[in-house]
């Protein structure tokens, strides 16, 4: 099979799609030679280099048999879930939070693959259950324990952001596996009564983040710095920007972060609505073709889990630019494919490499040697 | 169970199955609308900032706006920059939200700011108010400091700052704003309206100085005050055509980058807001009149010139006395009081007024600072007496401005024009002027001050080749509506080439002392005509007056009626 058709399989990668990945990714990279003052080091070199390598990775996920990710969807589970247990053991301290395991080569973080290996054991949940048991509460508790579990072990670490990922990844497949709504109503309701214990449960630096949010400019120089910068660089950057190189706030180191988390506010600086606009519409693209897989798959695995994937990677977009505008808390999300930093990225491109994988074979009618939906 | 329940059943669950595929289709529509949704919101919260917001926090609304400044920078009329406009920091504190310890706090700000003190700095921290600055006008660098420290209730604010980057330059023209960047003196006061308009702020507004004719000036009269130790000291340079003002200063110096440091007496502008009785430069004027009454019919016409002059209750004496009879030429040539005080009972009072309304000399001299002072004239009591001693220039007080308005429309023909700020050109027309005196006195006056300086008190103000005249004065000082004993105001007003005039140059020295070198002298002809002869042969060049020993204006006019002195 794979002699014949290798000009065939790369005929078949959405290369529309991958432009506007590598189009993204090289925006990214000017960004960071702009924020190191015009030059190569520190950033911009390794994340070339980090960009490239991952760009291949996907296109090689990109030929794994669907089949692969319905059958391993639990084991990978198990795997991330054991390793997240193990860093909370022997985690390095990094950041001041234990988010890595140190394998000598790379830092590993398992929250990453996490938030991709939910989206994978729930859709493999629901391609199995039986359409009728769906709605009932027995069916139910498997996948809460599936998406608490791990979210409990990263909220530990501690790394608010990343379990909300989880959080909102694993609901988000509920939602759309077709769970009564009046569970999430419950849920809802739950939460809001249990706001205050989780805010006191919250480390300060998290609680302070919160308060922030709420009202930034109470605390400029303090917590609300950030937002107050981000904001004051975006807005500075008017229609086209300051122009490239020209950025102040971030040349002048008035911006924190300026090059990972913050980095949308460095590159609207210099590059205006007009560039923030440009990545919105990049994101935009490679969403609504993850959402096309989605509604164009035959079987419940494919549907769910190409709509999964593609939340996954618009969250990261949208809490992100949300935090950099100031409508959502700090909580320390990359911008991704733009930002500094490998895991991030590593973890969109896996997902855009199994969503290509998925779409390649979306129309097969039967999976896991399970019935088709239809 | 019986086969139908089993069928019933199956067919329950197949319709469960549908409904459960199309809620599946129903949730994956609202996530992609929820998508939409949110990317909107985020799209619009981007246009929100950066083309609504923007403007607040960094105070630019967009590129365009960030070139303009918040305030029009000012220029000379080569475009050389006089003030402007950088982003500078103010530092304020908001004392009830300070974590750290305030004593130590108050030791590092102490240490990152210069001229702030621990005392200072904890009493401002202590401050029972919501809100205090610590200090305005930060450099970035200061404001780096202060930012390191890390302390939330330590605000740092960018706030607009003016910058003179010539410091003392022109300094009394410019003025200075004060803390919240309103013209508080100078051109921005006068201007505040021009200066911050939205539509007219991306323009400089370009004065009709000359920052190397200002700079000379400066120089030569700080050297002068500083030589004669006298107590102030001020000069203009006016073009006698135009009206414009080259240069004008006003000593001791004052810094407008810090102007609140400057004395009272710094600030006072001694140009336009400082009265002085300018004594025996005004002797001119009486003479010009006098020839356009028609009452001097000659540069010859005679007059008793005794010793001592009886006029009511006291007599007018002369530093110079003739004891003979003198021909006009002389009277201006020695400046004679009692020759000129005769001349002026001849004009008389009504005419002699006249002269002086028109030439703007009781009212506020006009250009367009605020800082201007109010002249002191006999008023109601214009009498006989009031009218002599007015014509040496006693009994009457004007600005240093005026007189040089007032020499300017002596010179330009005969036609006064208003003094101005403002270089005047396509955007700036030409004000308006009024005639004084005909164009045949004006002609005639110039031999007449060519030859105060060739021949008379003036000597000492000739720089070769560039030829000068005017005339000297030497006034007691009034300090509290009575004459200071050995105080005077000593005077020069010059102008610049006599044979075709171009340009007023007026020197004033406040309370300069004898010196040796003077032979014990304190008049005008010893310390204030020098610095005009300098001040001429510094700008001469700069203005483009080409140096010519040969030229003369028409000395034929008056020589023949001057009695050649013994040469000693």
């Amino acid at each position: 099979m794979l002699n014949t058709a290798l000009p065939d399989k790369l005929r078949l990668l959405p290369w529309t799609v991958i432009f506007v990945i590598v189009a993204i990714g090289g925006f990214g990279i000017s960004i960071l030679y702009s924020a190191a003052g015009g030059s190569l080091q520190p950033w911009a070199a390794t994340q070339s280099i980090r960009f490239g390598v991952l760009l291949i990775a996907m296109l090689a996920v990109a030929q794994i048999d669907i089949e692969v990710w319905i059958r391993y969807a639990y084991p990978l589970y198990g795997v991330i879930l054991v390793l997240l247990a193990v860093v909370e053991a022997v985690g390095f301290v990094g950041m001041g939070a234990q988010r890595w395991i140190d394998l000598g080569i790379i830092r590993l973080q398992p929250s990453e693959f996490m938030k991709l290996a939910i989206i994978l054991a729930l859709a493999r949940y629901y391609h199995f259950l039986p359409r009728a048991f769906i709605e009932s509460p027995r069916a139910l508790w498997p996948p809460v324990l599936l998406i608490g579990v791990p979210m409990a072990l990263v909220m530990a670490q501690p790394d608010l952001g990343t379990s909300l990922m989880i959080a909102f990844g694993g609901v988000a497949m509920l939602f759309l596996a077709g769970v009564r709504l009046r569970w999430f109503i419950g849920a809802g309701i739950a939460i809001a009564a249990a706001l205050p214990i989780v805010y006191n449960s919250l480390r300060p630096y998290q609680q302070k983040r919160v308060l922030t949010f709420i009202d930034p400019e109470a605390d400029p120089l303090g917590a609300g710095y950030h937002i107050t910068q981000s904001k004051i660089a975006i807005g500075s950057g008017g229609m086209f920007g300051k122009g490239f190189l020209n950025g102040t706030q971030s040349h002048l180191e008035y911006l924190p972060e300026k090059h990972t988390d913050f980095i949308f506010a460095t590159m609207a600086e210099e590059w205006g609505l007009m560039g923030g606009l440009s990545i919105l519409a990049g994101f935009a693209v490679i969403i609504g073709w993850g959402i096309g897989v989605s509604l164009t798959g035959r079987t419940q695995f494919a549907k769910l889990a190409a709509m999964g994937l593609t939340c996954t990677v618009f969250f990261y977009v949208m809490i992100n630019t949300l935090m950099v505008m100031g409508l959502a808390p700090v909580v320390g999300i990359p911008l991704p494919l733009v930002s500094y930093g490998g895991s991030a990225m590593m973890t969109v491109l896996l997902t855009m490499g199994i969503l290509m994988s998925i779409a390649r074979q979306r129309h097969r009618q039967m999976l896991g040697g399970g019935p088709a939906s239809l | 169970m019986s086969p139908l329940a089993l069928r019933q059943q199956r067919i329950q669950v197949a319709g469960q199955r549908q409904l459960a595929l199309g809620r599946s289709r129903q949730r994956l529509m609202i996530g992609v609308l929820l998508f939409v949704a949110l990317l909107a919101v985020v799209a619009l919260r981007l246009l929100d900032l950066s083309m609504l917001q923007g403007a607040k926090p960094a105070g630019q609304r967009d590129l365009f706006a960030a070139l303009v400044p918040p305030r029009a920078d000012i220029v000379d009329r080569h475009g050389a920059e006089l003030a402007r406009t950088f982003d500078a920091y103010s530092i304020a504190v908001r004392p009830r939200d300070i974590v750290g310890d305030k004593r130590e706090l108050a030791e590092r700000i102490a240490a990152a700011l210069p001229g702030m003190t621990y005392e200072k700095a904890l009493a401002t921290l202590n401050h029972p108010g919501k809100y205090r600055y610590l200090q305005r006008r930060v450099l970035p660098t200061d404001a780096k400091r202060i930012n390191a420290i890390g302390e939330p209730g330590i605000l740092l604010e960018r706030e607009p700052e003016r910058l003179y980057p010539n410091l003392g330059l022109a300094s009394h023209i410019l003025g200075y704003t004060d803390i919240d960047g309103k013209g508080a003196a100078g051109v921005e006061r006068a201007f505040e309206e021009r200066l911050s308009r939205d539509d007219m702020r991306g323009k400089p507004l370009v004065l009709s100085v000359d920052s190397r004719i200002q700079q000379a000036m400066e120089h030569e009269l700080a050297v002068a005050m500083e030589k004669f130790s006298a107590v102030g000291a001020a000069g203009i340079v006016l073009d006698v055509r135009t009206g414009e003002v080259l240069a004008m200063t006003s000593l001791p110096e004052l810094n407008p980058n810090d102007a609140g440091k400057g004395s009272v007496e710094a600030r006072f502008n001694r140009t336009t807001l400082g009265v002085y009785e300018l004594g025996s430069t005004f002797k001119p004027f009486t003479v010009a009149m006098a020839m356009d009454a028609g009452t001097v019919r000659s540069m010859g016409q005679m007059y008793e010139c005794p010793r001592g002059l009886r006029v009511g209750r006291f007599t007018i004496t002369d530093t110079h006395p003739f004891g003979r009879r003198c021909s006009v030429a002389e009277i201006m040539q020695e400046s004679s009081n009692i020759g000129t005080a005769q001349i002026a009972r001849e004009l008389g009072g009504a005419r002699q007024k006249a002269f002086l309304e028109k030439m703007g000399f009781l009212e506020p001299v006009s250009i367009e600072l605020k800082e201007r002072g109010r002249t002191l004239s006999p008023g109601a009591n214009w009498g006989e007496i009031a009218t002599m001693t007015v014509g040496y220039g006693h009994g009457i007080a004007v600005t240093p401005l005026h007189l040089a308005t007032g020499y300017a429309a002596l010179f330009n023909g005969g036609v006064w024009r208003p003094a101005t700020i403002l270089k005047v050109g396509k955007d700036q027309p030409l004000a308006p002027g009024r005639r004084v005196f005909t164009e045949q006195t004006s002609y005639k006056m110039r031999a007449l001050m060519r030859l105060v300086v060739t021949e008379g008190t003036g000597r000492k103000a000739d720089a070769p080749g560039y030829r000068v005249g005017g005339k000297t004065g030497t006034a007691e000082k009034v300090v509290n509506g009575r004459y200071k004993r050995n105080a005077v105001i000593n005077t020069f007003a010059g102008v610049f080439p006599m044979d075709d005039p171009r340009y007023v140059v007026v020197a004033m020295l406040d309370e300069p002392q004898p010196l040796k070198e003077t032979y014990g002298f304190r008049t005008a002809g010893w310390n204030v005509a020098p610095v005009v002869s300098k001040v001429i042969t510094r700008i001469g060049p700069v203005l483009g007056v080409v140096p010519d020993e040969q030229r003369e204006p028409n000395m034929a006019e008056v020589l023949p009626y001057i009695e050649p002195k013994a040469k000693p």
